[in-house]
């Protein structure tokens, strides 16, 4: 097989609508880590036409869950976290995937490089990268898919 | 920091070590939605607007954006439609009290921090950056109450601002079925951050904010949608006798800018006590810092 995101591309996977909750998406990311077997950190969004919206990843979730005043809370640290937690999460009923998802997306065909696919990930610090054949969304990249494989070819 | 060896409360401090570096900004011709999405994901009350060079032109807050909702405008509209600009500035050095006052006489909330006159754009300086800054200090005192898990005496006791000494005392109630319309209507009348929405029984049940306004616009709710529809809740509240130092503490942890304030009877709401407000005191916890007192476009 080529060296392209073909060979290291995931067909299997999980995706969210821009109306599910921020709690529902982390309820998603839970139960999908657990059906694929791997920590899944981030996930494509598609509207209702399957055509790719946007992603939401933990990057996303933690900008939510950061407290607004965070360089405060550097000097409080009798805080317990875990009520920080459940407070940010209670606002989580309101605000929906499609208010927080990164919508300016860099996306890749199957026949891309990997080099290239390693090249975009440096130079766009993105863990990740939707495979698109035209409009549809044929699978996804991850980064330490992407590492695993070359290090299996080093290694030969 | 250097702020830990500074003994008086505001004097001498200059902007950059108030100031919130992270600025979030937006391109002119980027849309309302864009706009609404970033305030909701970074939680910011108003984004600066730049043009093709990266200049900064404008800027968009979140009363700009409930404006725009309440005139029906599409949110696919471009932002130089609706900002305001071009942005106030101060410098980084600038010292902190000349850019409160500067604030103050300007009857805005904020101030971009710039280099060259407003070009570029290297900071932000707000109220709740300034409760922030005095939160810090007051933690280092060793008279702030903060700084001790107890008052000791009667006299440490009374020394400590408590909520009803600060708190604003008009605070607007509506009822659970008044529309958005009316909701907004009264926001922009009296200058207001957020309502109080009361059910028939007159009972506290929830609050309607600039945020929600703005994610109920981006979430397709028609302006005519009852308040109970979108509302928060339940009411994040503290006791007229609460520490202001446990108030603030209250306020970072919940993420909140304001806290309502009621008597020993927790549904009789009797003030609304927002960080803003607690930035006037100058001070996170005690009286020992409240020497002098500046004036907000509210005070």
């Amino acid at each position: 097989m080529k060296n392209t995101a073909r060979a290291v591309m995931q067909t299997r996977f999980t995706m969210l609508s821009p109306h599910d909750t921020i709690k529902e998406a982390v309820i998603v990311l839970q139960s999908a880590s657990k059906e694929h077997g791997r920590r899944v950190f981030g996930m494509m969004v598609t509207d209702q036409e399957g055509k790719l919206v946007g992603m939401l990843s933990m990057y996303d979730i933690f900008l939510f869950l950061r407290p607004k005043h965070i360089e405060i809370w550097g000097e409080m640290d009798d805080i317990d976290l875990t009520g920080l937690v459940g407070e940010a999460l209670s606002r989580a009923d309101t605000i929906r995937v499609g208010d927080v998802m990164t919508t300016s997306l860099i996306s890749i065909t199957p026949d891309t490089n990997l080099m290239m696919i390693v090249d975009i990930m440096i130079k766009k610090h993105v863990r990740r990268l939707p495979v698109l054949d035209g409009k549809e969304i044929v699978g996804i990249v991850f980064m330490s898919d992407v590492f695993d494989y070359l290090l299996e070819k080093f290694m030969q | 920091m250097a702020i830990i060896t500074k003994s008086n409360v505001l004097t001498g401090i200059k902007v950059r070590e108030a100031m919130r570096s992270q600025v979030v900004r937006l391109f002119v011709g980027a849309s309302l939605n864009q706009c609404v999405r970033h305030a909701i994901k970074y939680k910011v009350n108003a984004l600066l607007v730049a043009d093709n060079n990266d200049h900064a032109v404008g800027v968009v807050s979140k009363t700009d954006l409930m404006s725009a909702y309440y005139a029906g405008l599409p949110l696919d509209l471009s932002l130089e439609a609706i900002m305001v600009g071009p942005p106030l500035c101060c410098s980084p050095d600038d010292p902190l009290e000349k850019a409160l006052e500067y604030m103050s006489a300007c009857g805005v909330h904020r101030l971009y921090v710039s280099e060259d006159d407003g070009k570029s754009v290297i900071g932000v300086l707000a109220y709740p950056d300034i409760v922030g800054l005095l939160y810090r200090l007051c933690r280092r005192c060793k008279r702030s109450l903060v700084s001790r898990k107890k008052v000791e005496t009667v006299e440490l006791f009374e020394e400590h601002i408590i909520a009803k000494e600060i708190m604003s005392l008009s605070v607007k109630a509506h009822l659970e079925n008044e529309t958005l319309f009316e909701i907004m209507e009264a926001l922009s009348e009296y200058r207001f951050g957020a309502v109080l929405i009361r059910d028939k029984g007159n009972a506290p049940i929830g609050v309607v904010s600039k945020t929600d306004l703005i994610i109920a616009y981006r979430h397709g709710f028609s302006a005519d949608t009852k308040a109970e529809t979108i509302m928060s809740k339940p009411v994040r509240a503290c006791r007229e006798n609460d520490f202001l130092a446990e108030v603030i503490r209250q306020m970072i942890f919940s993420d909140v800018h304001r806290l309502f304030v009621h008597s020993e009877d927790s549904e009789r709401i009797t003030g609304v006590l927002s960080l803003t407000d607690a930035a006037l005191v100058r001070s996170g916890s005690c009286k020992a810092c409240t020497a002098s007192r500046f004036l907000t476009p509210h005070g």
